[in-house]
């Protein structure tokens, strides 16, 4: 501390103010020695004050502090005498590293996906690309109970498995209470050791061994017993009585596996041996861990024989291709994987791509601004400039000067987007359903030094190109007189046509996405999303339906009720279906659906051939058959109906018929192709969710009515509905969230390519304005003139224009591949993109073009 | 007008070096500081207030002889120049002129 004092003490007061320290220090130490010892520490810190600090430019000629100090005081002056163009410099950068922080820490918090498993890089899914007959081929998630255990036997790169089994809502019963509990999975006892779930108690080694044991979460602790030690208690589910193992900390928001109790998968196979053998179908996860040498080509290549040994189905290679795929990808890869249930947020991947060249985008838009203007500003430091050189400043003291200035703007900009983000953030994670924190890289030191870092760097190359010209000013020219050293520069006419060009790019792709979005909202899916509810049904529901739809439907709010196995707005499951030919039995495998006999009423699909369901048949109870339009093409009868089919499991001489084909309706997102489909009646099969229509006009008295008549009839399950329009906006969100960035960015980089413009444009008219004067006082009008000063900016909006577009276009028909329903891309969104760069860019010189073309010519030219 | 001005503090501390005339150094001026004015002084703001003093030529100061109580550091000893002592005195008289200047009644209220 004394060491430190001497450092920084003016070295004419060092001897008597330590003296007198040090006797105060010795006369305090009499009394308490601790004390004395904190004292004299604060002592020290209160003499680190003006005054006493030595004077750091006094060592003369052993630094450069001087020099450095006077350049920061002429950055400083001329800061603070151009205002505005500074302004403008240090909020477009400003306004460009806030754009890149915040996507910065979007990417981040997606890259954080799974990211806390020890094993991660060694965690595999196993995922299935199926073939079936009849359908499109399609990636699925999913893979039989028999998979997990059997291959870990049979390839030695697997060391271990578990399988994820989702089993929903459950609901258990506690002595006299019953709650229901949301997200209940099986899985198995290596469970905890693959995956780093927190436990808060017990051994993640043995808390799921054995079938019946139970590992709840803090939350669901607290709600069943009030408290979080509870291993050792037990519950009923489904009759069995499971004891709770374990107690784990909540499964945080970046995991992609949702659950709140897991039980070991065997508690819901008690009384089938068989499960671990099991190859008849895909209801469940499967995760491997795999060791160091694992290849997964050659795995590849072993599977077929795998198969065929162990599903006992001779087309079973035909049908099924295995492939696992990484932990990290499930997050964001899976997009083309369907049937993907247990895949929380699950987001597309290459929009993150997007994110990052959007962010370089704004980034070099900001910096070529930065470089544009200060460059066009030369002039006014081309006097200062021709004074230090004359005073014998060389080149490179003026270049390392101006490299300095621009250094010290681009950290002046780093603190203004620090701040910016921080206000922007709380609206911006309302808008993307985040919770971004900017905590995220204030914590972390080594974020905080590449921010840092990057800032520098973005200011020495934005310094660059303005430092060069600048110090390579000839003194005399620039101390005779430097008025106009107006030669058009092309360097900075193609700074600004590569600027508008990217701006231009993202607004015509803002446009395209809009409009895709605004057109997967509207497109007639072939069925009615709206004011429709989704009630979930439970085992109470099931047994009282029919006396529950009937009390539904006596309300006058309500105009339908209907049942279905499960939601739209996914994938349905495939099972196997038979058709009867003259030649004989086909078996292909659609989409499978099975509903209540009004279903396609409540629903209003239109129907094309035949007749929809009715209770006047007893045999359209599991016996008839509605399929879709694509079904029918691809069954290839003249006429469908009355065909004899049924499902897969039916015996040849007892199938059911084909009674109506409906329109294709996009029962899946509108990212895949319709699949072929048929819908059957079961109404003994217990239906999943129960759909309520609404009247329109009073949707919130009919949701009231359901919930009275819910509570009626159900008294362990509280009631869980949702409305189908926001599930189906789920669907898109990814979507729209891409939309929602896109267009913000492209809204920044134009208001900050304007900014630009807005300086420039001051600047260059500046350098007319004896040019107009003439003009007018040789007869000119102010609409001459304005045509005249704005045909430059225009012809530059204009090669941009040429040079976006063809480079949006590649990308914006890329990104459509991704949707099976999209928009064609129309040549006019590329003209109104242009349109729009062009107005705004021309309002944006207006001000100062107009200003010029009305001034008065006298003030222009008297100075001569 | 091109009198030295000099604020309260330095006032006080002024005085103060006057008051303890041969015995005037750090340490000292502090606790005297304290004592008569009733209240806490940093060694910090009351060293930068004598630097201060000393460059307006109010004060001069010498070291004095090494002892071994402080480390073997000397002490500086100040005193207050003629010119200083102008200075206190012109502040005195500015201030008795203004109490005298000052009608009975107006702290009657």
């Amino acid at each position: 501390m004394i060491r430190f004092f001497r450092w920084f003490c003016d070295p004419d007061l060092v001897e008597d103010l330590e003296g007198d320290m040090i006797e105060l220090y010795e006369e305090r130490y009499q009394l308490n020695a601790a004390k004395a010892k904190t004292l004299l520490v604060w002592e020290i810190l209160l003499l680190f004050r003006p005054g006493i600090i030595k004077n750091f430019e006094g060592h003369k000629n052993l630094n450069n502090y001087g020099m450095i100090k006077n350049y920061l005081k002429s950055a400083w002056r001329s800061f603070m005498k151009y205002k505005t163009f500074s302004a403008i410099n240090i909020f477009s950068l400003t306004i460009g590293m806030a754009a890149c922080m915040v996507i910065f820490l979007f990417i981040k918090d997606e890259r954080s996906f799974d990211a806390f498993h020890d094993k991660k890089d060694k965690i595999y899914r196993l995922c299935e690309v199926q073939s079936f007959p009849g359908t499109n081929t399609q990636n699925v998630a999913l893979s039989m109970s028999g998979m997990g255990p059997t291959m870990t036997t049979e390839f030695p790169e697997i060391e271990t498995y578990t399988r994820f089994w989702n089993w929903g809502s459950q609901l258990l019963e506690l002595d006299e209470k019953k709650i229901s509990i949301e997200n209940v999975a099986g899985v198995d006892s290596s469970f905890f050791e693959i995956f780093n779930y927190p436990l808060i108690l017990g051994d993640p080694s043995e808390v799921v061994d054995d079938p019946l044991d139970a590992v709840v979460s803090e939350n669901v602790a607290i709600k069943l017993f009030n408290r979080k030690e509870v291993v050792g208690e037990t519950f009923v589910l489904d009759g069995d009585q499971c004891i709770i193992r374990g107690v784990m900390e909540n499964i945080p928001e970046n995991s992609h596996l949702q659950f709140n109790i897991v039980l070991n998968i065997k508690s819901a196979a008690l009384d089938n041996p068989n499960f671990d053998n099991q190859f008849n179908s895909n209801f469940l996860n499967t995760y491997f861990v795999l060791n160091e040498e694992a290849d997964l080509k050659n795995m590849a290549e072993r599977y077929p024989d795998y198969l065929s040994r162990n599903t006992g189905r001779e087309d079973v290679n035909e049908r099924y291709k295995l492939f696992l795929q990484p932990l990290q990808d499930v997050h964001l890869a899976s997009m083309d994987i369907e049937h993907d249930y247990n895949n929380h947020r699950k987001f597309n991947g290459t929009y993150i791509d997007v994110f990052i060249l959007v962010g370089i985008f704004i980034l070099i838009i900001a910096s070529l601004n930065f470089m544009n203007l200060t460059t066009a500003r030369a002039s006014n430091r081309a006097k200062e400039v021709g004074v230090r050189k004359t005073i014998g400043a060389i080149k490179g003291q003026l270049f390392n000067q101006f490299i300095l200035e621009s250094i010290m703007l681009s950290i002046m900009a780093l603190i203004f987007a620090f701040v910016l983000t921080l206000i922007a953030l709380p609206f911006l994670n309302v808008l993307i359903e985040r919770q971004l924190t900017l905590q995220a890289i204030i914590t972390d030191p080594q974020l905080v030094s590449i921010v840092v870092g990057i800032s520098l760097i973005l200011g020495i190359l934005a310094g660059i190109y303005p430092s060069i010209y600048l110090s390579s000013f000839r003194p005399v020219v620039v101390l005779k007189g430097f008025k106009s050293y107006e030669k058009r520069s092309l360097f900075r006419s193609s700074l600004i046509i590569v600027q508008f060009s990217l701006a231009l790019g993202m607004i015509i792709a803002t446009l395209v996405v809009i409009q895709q979005l605004n057109f997967m909202k509207n497109k007639d899916i072939g069925f009615t999303t709206d004011h429709i509810l989704l009630l979930d049904m439970n085992q109470q529901t099931r047994e009282k339906y029919d006396e529950m739809k009937q009390a539904f439907l006596n309300e006058s709010n309500i105009l339908g009720v209907t049942g279905s196995g499960q939601r739209l707005g996914n994938n349905f499951h495939q099972w196997g279906f038979k058709v009867k030919y003259d030649t004989g039995i086909a078996r292909v495998t659609p989409s499978n659906v099975f509903v209540d006999h009004d279903y396609l009423d409540v629903y209003g699909i239109k129907l094309l051939q035949g007749r929809t369901f009715s209770k006047e048949y007893s045999s359209d109870e599991g016996l008839s058959f509605i399929i879709n339009e694509s079904f029918a093409k691809e069954l290839g009868f003249d006429d469908p109906i009355g065909q004899k089919a049924g499902h897969s499991w039916y015996p040849n001489d007892s199938l059911g018929t084909i009674i109506g084909v409906t329109e294709d309706f996009n029962f899946n997102s509108l990212h895949y192709k319709v699949n072929t489909l048929s819908m059957v009646v079961h109404t003994d099969w217990g239906f999943s969710e129960m759909s309520i229509k609404l009247n329109g006009n009073n949707i919130q008295q009919g949701v009231k009515d359901v919930e009275r008549i819910y509570d009626q009839f159900v008294t362990d399950y509280p009631i869980d509905y949702k409305f189908l329009d926001s599930h189906f906006d789920e669907l898109y969100k990814s979507d729209v969230q891409m939309g929602a960035v896109i267009s913000i960015i492209a809204g920044l980089s134009i208001f900050i390519g304007c900014m630009g413009l807005f300086g420039l444009a001051s600047i260059s008219i500046q350098r007319r304005i004896k040019e107009v004067g003439i003009r007018k006082v040789m007869g000119a009008s102010v609409n001459e003139l304005v045509t005249l000063l704005s045909k430059n900016f225009t012809v530059m909006i204009l090669v941009s224009f040429l040079i976006a577009t063809p480079i949006t276009y590649l990308f914006i028909s890329g990104w459509l591949e991704n949707f099976a329903f999209r928009i064609e891309v129309n040549p006019l969104i590329f003209l109104v993109g242009g349109m729009i760069a062009l107005v705004i860019a021309l309002i944006t010189i207006s001000f100062h073009v107009i200003k010029a073309a009305r001034s008065n010519p006298v003030n222009s030219l008297k100075y001569e | 007008m091109s009198k030295v001005s000099i604020g309260e503090f330095e006032e006080i501390v002024m005085l103060t070096v006057a008051v303890l005339y041969k015995d005037a150094y750090g340490v000292a001026i502090k606790k005297d500081l304290e004592k008569r004015s009733k209240r806490k002084v940093s060694l910090g703001s009351m060293r930068t207030a004598l630097k201060r003093l000393e460059k307006k030529g109010l004060l001069t100061s010498e070291f004095g002889e090494i002892t071994a109580v402080r480390g073997g550091k000397r002490k500086r000893y100040f005193k207050v120049t003629p010119y200083g002592k102008k200075v206190l005195e012109q502040v005195m008289e500015t201030r008795r002129r203004l109490w005298d200047a000052i009608p009975e009644i107006a702290f009657d209220i």
